[in-house]
This record gives structure tokens, C-alpha cells and sequence, in this order.
């Protein structure tokens, strides 16, 4: 087996095709890499991550309430075991995001996820159920948000 | 009481059949409910069997804290048992909520949802203890009926 692609490597890849990523990226340690990128230029970094990069396998999306926006963190993976942790933003106003469903179309769940937990648009997402709230949920609450109140729940009645 | 309605009653205390019903449980308990009906522990002694379907059950066996989701299925579930019919709540989140409750997708105990007959605490129940809490149930079934002699 070819040796290692080191961290430096890839951070040093990273910021020869996107310059504006010069300063984001951050080696935490080991096979760990988190970048930071602007919503607008998010699919076009992480397209290439995909496809170019070898970053073939997506771990899992996360989603964060931070405040006045929502965040979001797609952790891919290569096959040689190194994380690349993308890291976004977008306004709680209008937390609109497109799918990555169509490169990863198991993505789909985890994004279905961020729909009903956090309240993110995700355009692009094909027809299908809701997901994991249960039937009845009441319209306009996210419980993963960090201004949830669970009492909602119950002054809605009957399975609300 | 019609000598039909008392042999019926005397079958029902001396063989329950059971259903068990994972409510939302972290399989913890499932797994010592599955321990108890092995030959090991031997709840057939008490004639209990478990069966695979809610309308042939006496006992409803529920483990763990009920959802949101499973509320109106546990509830089918229950009214499609033939009466008198009983519920054992097994484990402590299918008595209070345990460690579940005030969960955004979590009611609470079983009691939340259904009437329940028993409750057995543990953290997973041993199944000496589900044993112990299902012929605790008998007995007292056996006292009441002794009065209506």
C-alpha cells in the first residue's frame, strides 16, 4: 500500500484549489481535519472532497444550534481512515441547505433528521416520510433547538 | 359464580398466557424477559406461557418507557386482549419513565398510557424478579377469587 496522505498534505490540497479556505482548515489531531466553509461555497468543496479528494464514505451529519444560526458538520471519511469534519452555517431566519443525497443517497436520513430536529430546509430532498418524530408532532417545534420547551408537548392533548 | 365461570377462573390463575410488548425499551429488559421463559428459570411451572399473539393473552408483559410513536399502538395492542386482562410493567422505565422520562419523545411509565396490574422495578429486571412479580399477581388473583366463592 501507497503511504499515507498526511494531514499537512491534505490541508495543503484543500487550500491549492479553494484559497479561500486559507486559515480554516484545522488539523486536530491525528487523521482529524475540520474545515470551515461558507454555506455558498459548501457544495462545491464538498463535491470535490467526494469525488476527488477520495473522501468516500459520510459518516454521519451533525447538527448544532449555534445561536443565530444553525450549524451543520458532514463528517466523510477516506478508506485510509482520515475524517474530514465540514463545518457550515446557515441563519436560523432561513436555515436552507441543498441535500447531499444525490452523491450520498443514504444521506438522505440524516437529513431528514436535521428537518424534523432542528428545522432546516433541505431542498432537493426526494418525496418521502417525515423522520423520526413521532405522528401528530406538533407543527413549528424542533427538539433539538436549544429554546425548546418540552411543555408543548403535553398541552397539545391526545399523541401531540 | 357459575361452575363454568369458576373453572375458567381456575385455568386462568393455574396457566396465564402472556404477550411481551417492547414499548420503547432498551432491550435490556426484552432480553431478561426472554431469560425468564427459558428452562432455566422455568416460568412454565406457573403454567405461563408466552404467545405470539395480544388476543390469546391474559398478561400483557411491557418493557420499557413509552413513546410518543407506540402510545396509540400500545393501546391497540391492549384492547385487542380478551377480558380480564392484566399488565405487568417490567423494568423501571415502564414504571415511572426511568432515565426516559421528560424525554421530547417519551409519555412516561406504561401506567401513562394503560391501566397496569403490576409493577416490577430493576434496572434490567433479574428474571427472578419478573418471576416473583407474576406469581405475586397470581396469589393475589387466587385471594380474590377465594372470596367470591
Amino acid at each position: 500500500m501507497s503511504k499515507r496522505r498526511t494531514e499537512e498534505e491534505l490541508k495543503a490540497e484543500l487550500v491549492a484549489a479553494f484559497p479561500e479556505l486559507e486559515g480554516k482548515v484545522r488539523v486536530a489531531r491525528e487523521r482529524r481535519v475540520w474545515v470551515e466553509v461558507e454555506l455558498a461555497s459548501f457544495r462545491k468543496i464538498f463535491e470535490r472532497a467526494v469525488k476527488e479528494l477520495g473522501f468516500s464514505i459520510l459518516c454521519i451529519i451533525t447538527g448544532l444550534d449555534e445561536g443565530e444560526n444553525l450549524g451543520f458538520i458532514y463528517h466523510i471519511a477516506d478508506q485510509g481512515g482520515t475524517m474530514l469534519n465540514i463545518h457550515t452555517l446557515a441563519p436560523k431566519a432561513d436555515p436552507s441547505i441543498r441535500t447531499i443525497s444525490d452523491i450520498f443517497p443514504a444521506g438522505h436520513i440524516y437529513e431528514r433528521e436535521l428537518i424534523d430536529l432542528f428545522g432546516a430546509k433541505v431542498s432537493g430532498l426526494a418525496p418521502g416520510n417525515r423522520y423520526p418524530l413521532p405522528d401528530g408532532w406538533p407543527e413549528g417545534q424542533y427538539p433539538l433547538r436549544k429554546d425548546f420547551n418540552p411543555a408543548v408537548l403535553d398541552a397539545g392533548g391526545e399523541g401531540a | 359464580m357459575k361452575l363454568s365461570e369458576r373453572l375458567v377462573n381456575w385455568a386462568r390463575i393455574k396457566s396465564p398466557w402472556a404477550i411481551h410488548f417492547n414499548t420503547g425499551s432498551c432491550n435490556a429488559c426484552d432480553i431478561e424477559i426472554v431469560a425468564a421463559i427459558t428452562p432455566r428459570f422455568d416460568l412454565e411451572r406457573f403454567g405461563i406461557q408466552v404467545k405470539g399473539a395480544p388476543r390469546h393473552a391474559d398478561l400483557l408483559l411491557c418493557s420499557g418507557p413509552v413513546t410518543r410513536q407506540i402510545e396509540t399502538r400500545l393501546k391497540r395492542i391492549h384492547d385487542q386482549m380478551a377480558e380480564p386482562k392484566f399488565v405487568a410493567a417490567v423494568g423501571s422505565c415502564a414504571c415511572t419513565g426511568g432515565v426516559f422520562r421528560g424525554c421530547y419523545n417519551v409519555k412516561g411509565g406504561i401506567d401513562q398510557a394503560i391501566p397496569v396490574s403490576i409493577y416490577i422495578p430493576g434496572c434490567p429486571v433479574r428474571p427472578e424478579a419478573i418471576i416473583d412479580g407474576v406469581a405475586k399477581m397470581l396469589k393475589t388473583l387466587e385471594e380474590s377469587q377465594k372470596g367470591k366463592k
